[in-house]
């Protein structure tokens, strides 16, 4: 029973991480309706900038966190204003090509750095024994990730349900035109979007960073990874990432605990994920909790 | 006998390269004038690799190898008034991208081919039967050899270091038979050394292979390491490369997992091939790659000689930074830019036109008393018309204090000529 449990809890940390590595992608949709493929990039620079600011520059981690958001914020924000604005109306796969092609310029900016070719790890600042919760062990780095995406998640779910300003950045998503038309500045919503999206790719790539180390191709490739996450949850629902997080994280652990290694079974954790996302989408086409929208002609 | 033979040779050739590096600039410039006046031939060597992409943090250093031992021996006129020219070329770690450069160093005219990836190398094979292209890649994948006449390995394959792992395994183990797992990345180059393994387990060799476990990007190998340890695994011999073997150290060490010393009982110990350790795996994982231990043809950093001095050396003349000259893939880059280089210095003491046709045979007859000895490897580099290896000698080492230390002396693999 206690390896059932500690799976539990691998699987809960896991999906958390997914789920807060999803939420740019969502954040980013919900206003805008455009996927950024680009987010695993935005992902693993969060991380290096916070781990330029702990270790070169002498910062607390938990200072250069905060620093790293409002640097991927602006970042994000930045590069809304000079790549995507002029494309507010245009085709929606334009826009994707757009995204594609971001991907590739900040691959080349990451690679002109130390981080692009280099290996590195957070200096450890928590404690290195488990948490034994009666032979279930939770490690202080995945507690302290489950924490951030808890406050993060919870902090956006209050956001776009109490503020104007994400209401109006719903508002927007539901109807550009309509929004306009009471005075809601779309292109200062885009442009949030993208920020807020970039807040969590910070936190998202220093949690990952501090489990995995600092491997440039390891950190941008959870921009891919996460996105059956992204499609089960539905594009639009940040409640739905959470969900689909943790369904993904607990599929994965229980697949690996249980079904990897056995009746010659292997790898199951990695493609039992995307089994599932198909099996879900074939019944509900716009994920778990996405919003399924009715055109009157 | 043998042995004291090799070290005095090993000490003889690294003390030259020592005077050659610690000479300097000067020396160069001054042998350079002196031979203006005769003819000079240019020998157009080639390097396609993942400078920047996936394994670029092994390429990268690799590069800066190959580069800067060229520069060295065109500076020091090694080769006489005679020089070489290597293009090396970035191609991201895709493979039509690699195709189309050595396409293009074809086009241009190619003496002796130097490629990377185990995925291109395959996809590159009849290529390189076809221009009948002698090509040493960064990959040491077995299968690279199969239906091949043109490709050779700089050190024992991936096979032969499992094996060799294996057989470490199975001599120092107490107890009844070894349960062993294989953590190996979902491609030709990690599943490679598995048929191996289990085709010396059939020959004789007394351990269990209880399971293969191909791996994905996993943030956490709780799962898995406690599935192993359920199966009552041992040991754990990996074959891919850093990321994934530092995520599942530090999973490992967070559940009390890893052995502290070699074999205990009730925990795993962790052992790698080539392409899962050195200084990357430090970086990556911190004080949980205590204990891992590693197999490589190349000498390191942590373990100084004569060898690592004139890499150093090397790598500060050319100014380097510290993590590129303490990468075990400088020492790589160095050592296969060092076997061309030898190749093409043996044709000319044979009086032989320089061309892809008599390094190739330089190649072949590298073996016996041809034997060479480049200083950055643990045993010289014999290759055959049946043997395309080229360093079969091993190293183990384990990380201790946070840096790899030597285990043992080096050895070579019993039961790779057995299968």
């Amino acid at each position: 029973m206690t390896y059932f449990f500690q799976l539990v809890v691998s699987g809960i940390v896991v999906g958390s991480i997914y789920a807060l590595s999803a939420l740019g992608f969502v954040l980013i949709y919900k206003s805008s309706k455009v996927l950024n493929i680009a987010h695993g990039q935005i992902i693993a620079v969060g991380a290096f900038i916070t781990y330029a600011l702990t270790v070169w520059m002498g910062i607390p981690i938990f200072l250069s966190l905060i620093l790293s958001m409002g640097a991927t914020f602006f970042l994000a924000m930045s590069v809304e204003r000079i790549f995507l604005r002029r494309l507010i109306g245009e085709p929606i796969i334009s826009v994707i090509m757009v995204t594609i092609g971001l991907m590739s310029i900040l691959d080349g900016l990451v690679y002109l750095t130390p981080f692009g070719t280099e290996n590195f790890s957070f200096p450890v600042f928590l404690p290195s024994t488990p948490i034994d919760l009666g032979g279930v062990y939770i490690s202080w780095t995945q507690l302290m990730g489950v924490i951030i995406t808890i406050v993060m998640i919870s902090g956006f779910s209050w956001f776009f349900k109490k503020s104007t300003v994400g209401i109006s950045m719903r508002a927007v998503s539901d109807d550009q035109l309509a929004s306009m038309s009471i005075g809601i500045s779309v292109p200062k919503v885009f442009g949030l979007a993208w920020a807020t999206a970039g807040l969590s790719a910070a936190a998202a790539g220093t949690i990952i960073g501090n489990i995995t180390g600092l491997n440039f191709d390891t950190l941008h490739a959870f921009g891919i990874v996460v996105f059956p996450v992204v499609i089960l949850g539905g594009l639009d629902s940040i409640l739905g990432a959470v969900v689909a997080g943790v369904i993904m994280g607990l599929i994965q652990q229980f697949a690996a605990g249980y079904l990897d290694g056995n009746w010659g079974l292997n790898g199951t954790a990695e493609v039992l994920p995307y089994i599932i996302l198909l099996i879900i989408l074939l019944i509900k086409p716009h994920g778990l909790f996405g919003i399924h929208e009715i055109e009157r002609v | 006998m043998k042995k004291s033979k090799l070290n005095l040779m090993t000490v003889f050739i690294a003390a030259a390269l020592m005077v050659f590096i610690s000479c300097g600039t000067k020396e160069a410039e001054k042998v350079e004038v002196a031979t203006t006046a005769t003819e000079a031939k240019t020998y157009k060597l080639a390097l396609s690799l993942a400078i920047t992409g996936p394994t670029s943090d092994a390429g990268n250093p690799y590069a800066k190898g190959v580069e800067d031992y060229f520069k060295f021996v065109n500076e020091m006129n090694i080769l006489g008034e005679d020089k070489i020219e290597c293009t090396i070329r970035d191609d991201q770690y895709k493979n039509d991208v690699t195709k189309r450069n050595f396409e293009e160093f074809i086009a241009e005219g190619l003496d002796f081919y130097l490629n990377y990836s185990t995925g291109s190398t395959l996809a590159l094979k009849k290529d390189f039967e076809e221009e009948k292209m002698p090509t040493i890649p960064a990959s040491f994948h077995a299968g690279n050899l199969i239906e091949s006449n043109y490709i050779f390995l700089p050190i024992a394959s991936y096979s032969a270091q499992a094996i060799g792992l294996a057989e470490y395994v199975v001599n120092n183990h107490s107890g009844s038979t070894p349960k062993v797992a294989m953590f190996i990345h979902p491609s030709a180059f990690g599943r490679g050394p598995v048929s191996d393994v289990e085709k010396a387990i059939a020959a004789g060799l007394d351990m269990e292979l209880i399971e293969v476990v191909e791996h994905g990007k996993d943030l956490d190998n709780t799962a898995m390491l406690q599935r192993l340890l359920n199966k009552g695994v041992q040991y754990v011999i990996s074959q891919t490369v850093q990321s994934p073997v530092a995520t599942m150290l530090k999973d490992a060490s967070r559940l009390d997992l890893v052995a502290k010393t070699f074999g205990e009982n009730g925990k795993i110990t962790f052992l790698g091939c080539h392409y899962t350790g050195g200084n990357d795996l430090i970086a990556l994982a911190g004080p949980a790659a205590e204990n891992f231990f590693w197999t490589t043809s190349y000498i390191i950093t942590s373990e100084p000689g004569v060898g690592t001095d004139a890499q150093l050396a090397l790598a500060k003349r050319y100014g380097r930074d510290d993590k590129a000259a303490q990468s075990h893939n400088y020492a790589n880059g160095v050592m296969v830019a060092q076997v061309a280089t030898e190749c093409i210095l043996r044709a000319k003491a044979r009086g032989k036109a320089v061309n892809k046709e008599s390094l190739y045979q330089e190649l072949l007859e590298m073996n016996g008393i041809n034997a060479f000895y480049p200083v950055t490897t643990v045993g010289p580099v014999t290759y055959s018309a049946t043997d395309k290896a080229g360093v079969d000698t091993l190293q183990l080492y384990a990380v201790k204090n946070g840096a790899f230390k030597s285990v043992g002396t080096p050895f070579i693999p019993i039961y790779t000529g057995k299968i």
